[in-house]
C-alpha cells in the first residue's frame, strides 16, 4: 500500500460527501445554464481534447417554444442515467472478458469524468466506452478501438474523439487502485491470521469469492469515491464473513491493529466501514419506467429530437456497422 | 458562472481543474524534435521557471493519444526520486497552434498536448562529448552511482526502463544525474510471465538475451545498458556499435564470450539461438581488453556484461561493489564543476547565429571529409529520412563547431582556459538536450523521440570539428590526453558521432507501440 499512500488517487479523488454534493451541482448548473442560453447542452469534442458548446440559436424566436420543452435534468436523474450506463460498463466487461482490474479502472474514470461534467453534457454511452477503451491501455490489456467498438456495434471514432477530453478530465491522473487487489492483500493475511489448513482454506476461497461479489456492488456507488480501497476491501470483507459465519472478523480487526501504525482509531475505521456498507443497501437501479422518461429529458437536452432519432434508426438499419451519419460528420479524417 | 468550455477559457489562468494551457509558458527555443514530438526550452510566465515542454503528437494516431506517452505518464507520475525526471504537469494547447512565422502547424490537430519536465542542463552523452572533457574517476562514480539509485528505485517499484543510454541520463548544474525518457518504459511483475516484446533499447545497448529473441525478462535488461555505459565512460567510446541485430550480437560474443548452456543455462532454448550462434568458438576477452581499468571497474563491469541474465548483477548489488567503496571515493554532485549555465537564449541564439555564417565560410573552405564510420546505418526501412538541415539544429549545432575550432587546446584537461569565447571548458554549451554529436537524437533525454540515422549527425556536427575529424585528433574524446585511461578517444576523435542510435527509429509507436 505504500504505493496507494503516495497516489495521486489518494491525493485527489477521495472526496467527502460534502464535496460531492457541490461538484455534482456545479456540473449540473453549468449545464442548466447552457440549455438556457443555447437551447441545448451536448458538447461537441474533437480526438485533440477541443471542444464546444453548442452556438447559441439566433432564431430564438422560431425556436422558443421547442426549447422551452427542453427541461433539464435533475441531479438524481444524472445519478440514475450514470448508475445506468455503470451497470452498462461492467456488462460489457464481462462480455468481453476483461480482467476485473480493468471493469473496476474504468468505472473509476467514468465516475471521476462525471464529477467535471454533467450527462447533459457529454453522452455517457460515449463516455462510458471511452473509459473502458482508456482503461484497457492503461492496464496494459490492449484492444484496439475498432475492435471494441465492433463488439458492442458502436462507431469507434466516437471513442477516439472522447479519449483525450477523458484524460483531461482526469487530469492524467491514470493509475488508479481498486479494492480487489486490496482484498488480496487481505486474504493472504488472513491465511497466517487463522493459520488456515487444507478446510479453512477452502473456506478462506468463497469468503473471497462472495467478497469479490460485494466489491462489485460497491463499485456502482459513490464508495469509490469516498473511501480508499482497502476500506472498501475491508467492508465487503466483513459482509462476506457475516454471510459466512465463519471468522471472528473483530478480533482479526484487532489483530489488524495491533500490528499496524494506523493513522484510524478502530471506531472510525468502523464508522467508515458502516458508512460503505450503508451506501450498497441503499443503492437502487432506476426502473424501466423512470430511465425512459428520462431518456427522452436527456435526449431534448442534447438537441436531439424525436424526429432526429427516427432518421438516425433508420439508418442503423440500413447499414448496421456503418458510421451514423451525424457521427461520421464530426470525425476528423481518418489518420 | 462562465460558463465557457475548458477550451475557451481565459488561457492565462488555470482553470479549478484538468490542465492548464500551454500559454502559460513561453517558448523560449527548441531543443529537440522527433516523431514523438518536439522538445522545447521554455519559461514559465508566471514565476519565471526554466522548464523543458515535450509536445505529445497526436496525428498519425490509429490507436488515439499513443501509448508511448501514456506509458510516460503513468509510470512518470508513480515515481517520485531524485534521480528520476519530475514530470511537472500536463498541459495542453488550446486553439490552432502558429510556429515562429505565425503559418499554422503542419499538424492537422488543433491542439496539442505537451509534458512539462524540469529542465536539465545537459545529458551524460552531450557531456561526455564536449570538446577536452574528461570526467575524473569520483565524476564517474558519482554518475554511475546515481544512474544505479534512480535505477534500482525503478526496478523496486517494478519498472522497467528499457531505453537506459547515455542521452537518456540527464544531468544539472548541480551534477544531479536523472533517468529520462520512460516511452519505452513499463511495468513488470517479478514472476517474468508477462510476453514483452524484445524490440526495445538501443542497438548498442541492447542486451544479449533481447537479441535471442526472448520475451519473458526483467530489471536484468536495464543492467546490460548501464554495463555499456558504464564501459563507455571508461573506454571512452561506445563498446558495441552495431550496426544490425546479427553484428551487435557478434560484437557482444568477441568480447563476452559465446553462450553456451555452460554459462548461460537455458541459452540454446531462446527463439533465434540457432540462427545467430557463432559459428566458431569464442572466448571471453572482457578482461584481456580492458586490463588497464581499475581492479574494482572491470570486477563490476565483468558482473554487468554477463552474458546469462539471471547471473547478471542487479542494481542493488551493484551499489554495494567494491567499486564505490574503495578510494577514489564518488564525489559529491555539488562538488562537480559547472558547465556553461544555457539560460541565456537570446544572447546564445544571436551568437550562434553568428558562429553559423562564420562555419558556413569555414565549410565552403575545407571540404572536410565526412565522418561517416560510427553512423550506424538506417535500420528501419520505414522511416522517414527527414535531415537535420532545419534552421534548430543548425542554431544548436553550430556552437560546438566554432569552439572547438582552431584555437582549441586538444586534451588538454579541462580548465578554465579550455576554449574560445565565453565557454572556456568547452565548446558545447548547448549540451544538454540537442547535442549534435548523437546528430539524429535530438532532444534526448527528454524522449523527444530518435531520428532516423541517416539524419544523424550532421557531417560537421561533431565536436571535432573543424580541427577533428581523422586528423584533427578530436578534442572530445574522454580520454583524450588522460593519462589515466591509455585508451584515446577513437580514431576519430570526436567520440561523439552517430553515438547511441535509437534503432527503434521514426515509427516507435507504430511499431511498437501495442506489443508489450
Amino acid at each position: 500500500m505504500a504505493d496507494f499512500l503516495t497516489s495521486t488517487h489518494r491525493a485527489k479523488w477521495i472526496f467527502t460527501p460534502q464535496q460531492l454534493v457541490e461538484k455534482y451541482r456545479d456540473a449540473s448548473q453549468r449545464a442548466i445554464q447552457t440549455l438556457e442560453k443555447c437551447g441545448a447542452t451536448l458538447m461537441e469534442v474533437d480526438s485533440d481534447g477541443t471542444m464546444s458548446y453548442p452556438e447559441p440559436q439566433n432564431s430564438v424566436k422560431d425556436n422558443a417554444e421547442k426549447h422551452s420543452r427542453s427541461k433539464p435534468l435533475s441531479i438524481e436523474e444524472e445519478q440514475s442515467i450514470k448508475v445506468f450506463y455503470e451497470n452498462k460498463l461492467q456488462e460489457v466487461c464481462k462480455n468481453f472478458h476483461f480482467p476485473h482490474k480493468i471493469q473496476a479502472t474504468a468505472l473509476i474514470y467514468f465516475k471521476r469524468f462525471y464529477l467535471h461534467w454533467s450527462v447533459m453534457e457529454h453522452q455517457p454511452k460515449h463516455i462510458m466506452l471511452t473509459c473502458i477503451y482508456a482503461a484497457c491501455k492503461i492496464e496494459e490489456n490492449h484492444v484496439s478501438a475498432e475492435e471494441l467498438g465492433k463488439g458492442i456495434s458502436q462507431d469507434h471514432q466516437m471513442i477516439l474523439n472522447n479519449e483525450m477530453i477523458v484524460y483531461q478530465s482526469l487530469e492524467f491522473d491514470l493509475i488508479v487502485y481498486a479494492p480487489y487487489r486490496s482484498l488480496e492483500g487481505f486474504m493472504d493475511d488472513m491465511e497466517d491470521f487463522c493459520n488456515a489448513s487444507e478446510d479453512q482454506l477452502q473456506m478462506l476461497k468463497r469468503l473471497q469469492d462472495t467478497a469479490r461479489l460485494e466489491i462489485d456492488k460497491m463499485m456502482l456507488t459513490d464508495a469509490p469515491l469516498l473511501f480508499p480501497p482497502a476500506q472498501l476491501a475491508l467492508a465487503a470483507l466483513r459482509s462476506s464473513v457475516a454471510l459466512h459465519q465463519v471468522i471472528d472478523f473483530d478480533s482479526y480487526l484487532s489483530s489488524l491493529f495491533s500490528r499496524q501504525n494506523s493513522t484510524h482509531t478502530m471506531s472510525e475505521l468502523i464508522e467508515a466501514l458502516n458508512t460503505i456498507d450503508s451506501l450498497v443497501m441503499k443503492y437502487k437501479f432506476p426502473s424501466d419506467k423512470e430511465l425512459k422518461h428520462i431518456n427522452r429529458k436527456l435526449k431534448s437536452c442534447w438537441g436531439q429530437s424525436s424526429h432526429d432519432e427516427g432518421k438516425k434508426r433508420e439508418k442503423k438499419s440500413k447499414h448496421k456497422s456503418k458510421k451514423s451519419s451525424s457521427e461520421a460528420h464530426n470525425a476528423p479524417p481518418p489518420a | 458562472m462562465s460558463i465557457a468550455a475548458p477550451g475557451q477559457l481565459n488561457v492565462n489562468e488555470s482553470p479549478s481543474w484538468g490542465s492548464r494551457s500551454v500559454d502559460c509558458f513561453e517558448k523560449l527555443e527548441q531543443i529537440g524534435e522527433g516523431t514523438y514530438g518536439q522538445v522545447y526550452m521554455a519559461k514559465e510566465i508566471k514565476t519565471g521557471e526554466i522548464v523543458a515542454l515535450k509536445k505529445i503528437r497526436m496525428d498519425n494516431e490509429r490507436e488515439g493519444f499513443p501509448i508511448t506517452a501514456i506509458r510516460e505518464i503513468k509510470i512518470l507520475k508513480k515515481l517520485h526520486h531524485e534521480n528520476v525526471i519530475k514530470l511537472k504537469e500536463i498541459v495542453t494547447s488550446p486553439g490552432p497552434e502558429k510556429d515562429e512565422q505565425g503559418r499554422p502547424d503542419g499538424n492537422k490537430y488543433k491542439g496539442g498536448i505537451y509534458m512539462v519536465f524540469e529542465y536539465m542542463d545537459h545529458d551524460l552523452t552531450g557531456l561526455a562529448d564536449r570538446p577536452g572533457m574528461r570526467f575524473t574517476v569520483p565524476q564517474i562514480k558519482c554518475y554511475m552511482r546515481q544512474l544505479l539509485t534512480g535505477l534500482h528505485y525503478c526496478h523496486v517499484n517494478q519498472v522497467l526502463h528499457r531505453d537506459i543510454k547515455g542521452s537518456n541520463l540527464l544531468i544539472d548544474n548541480e551534477g544531479n544525474l536523472k533517468l529520462a525518457d520512460f516511452g519505452l518504459a513499463r511495468s513488470f511483475s517479478n514472476d517474468h510471465n508477462a510476453n514483452l516484446t524484445n524490440r526495445v533499447i538501443t542497438l548498442w545497448y541492447r542486451p544479449p538475451e533481447l537479441l535471442l529473441g526472448t520475451t519473458k525478462y526483467g530489471p536484468a535488461v536495464d543492467m546490460w545498458s548501464v554495463g555499456c555505459i558504464f564501459a563507455e565512460l571508461l573506454h571512452g567510446k561506445p563498446i558495441f556499435p552495431g550496426k544490425d541485430e546479427p553484428e551487435q550480437l557478434n560484437k557482444i560474443f568477441e568480447l563476452c564470450g559465446a553462450p553456451d548452456e555452460v554459462n548461460w543455462p537455458g541459452v540454446s532454448k531462446t527463439p533465434w539461438y540457432n540462427q545467430f550462434k557463432p559459428t566458431r568458438p569464442m572466448k571471453r576477452r572482457l578482461r584481456e581488453v580492458f586490463r588497464h581499468f581499475d581492479r574494482h571497474a572491470l570486477e563490476l563491469l565483468e558482473r554487468m556484461l554477463t552474458l546469462d541474465p539471471a547471473q547478471r548483477i542487479t542494481a542493488k548489488d551493484a551499489l554495494d561493489a567494491e567499486y564505490f567503496w574503495t578510494d577514489p571515493l564518488p564525489c559529491d554532485p555539488k562538488s562537480l564543476p559547472k558547465y556553461e549555465s544555457s539560460h541565456e537564449f537570446q544572447t546564445k541564439k544571436k551568437r550562434q547565429q553568428q558562429r553559423q555564417n562564420e562555419e558556413m565560410a569555414k565549410r565552403q573552405k575545407m571540404q572536410h571529409p565526412q565522418q561517416h564510420t560510427r553512423l550506424p546505418p538506417i535500420q528501419q526501412p520505414g522511416q522517414h529520412a527527414q535531415m537535420r538541415s532545419g534552421p534548430n539544429q543548425n542554431l544548436h549545432g553550430s556552437q560546438p563547431q566554432v569552439a572547438a575550432g582552431p584555437s582549441h587546446h586538444y586534451g588538454k584537461p579541462r580548465g578554465p582556459s579550455g576554449g574560445p569565447g565565453r565557454y572556456p571548458p568547452s565548446g558545447n554549451p548547448g549540451g544538454g538536450y540537442n547535442h549534435p554529436n548523437r546528430g539524429g537524437q535530438g532532444g534526448g533525454g527528454y524522449g523527444s523521440g530518435p531520428y532516423p540515422p541517416q539524419g544523424r549527425g550532421a557531417p560537421y556536427g561533431s565536436s571535432g570539428m573543424p580541427g577533428g575529424g581523422p586528423r584533427g585528433g578530436g578534442g572530445s574524446g574522454y580520454g583524450v590526453g588522460a593519462p589515466t585511461y591509455p585508451q584515446q578517444g577513437g580514431p576519430y576523435g570526436g567520440s561523439g558521432t552517430g553515438r547511441g542510435s535509437n534503432m527503434m527509429g521514426g515509427n516507435r509507436n507504430q511499431q511498437y507501440g501495442w506489443q508489450q
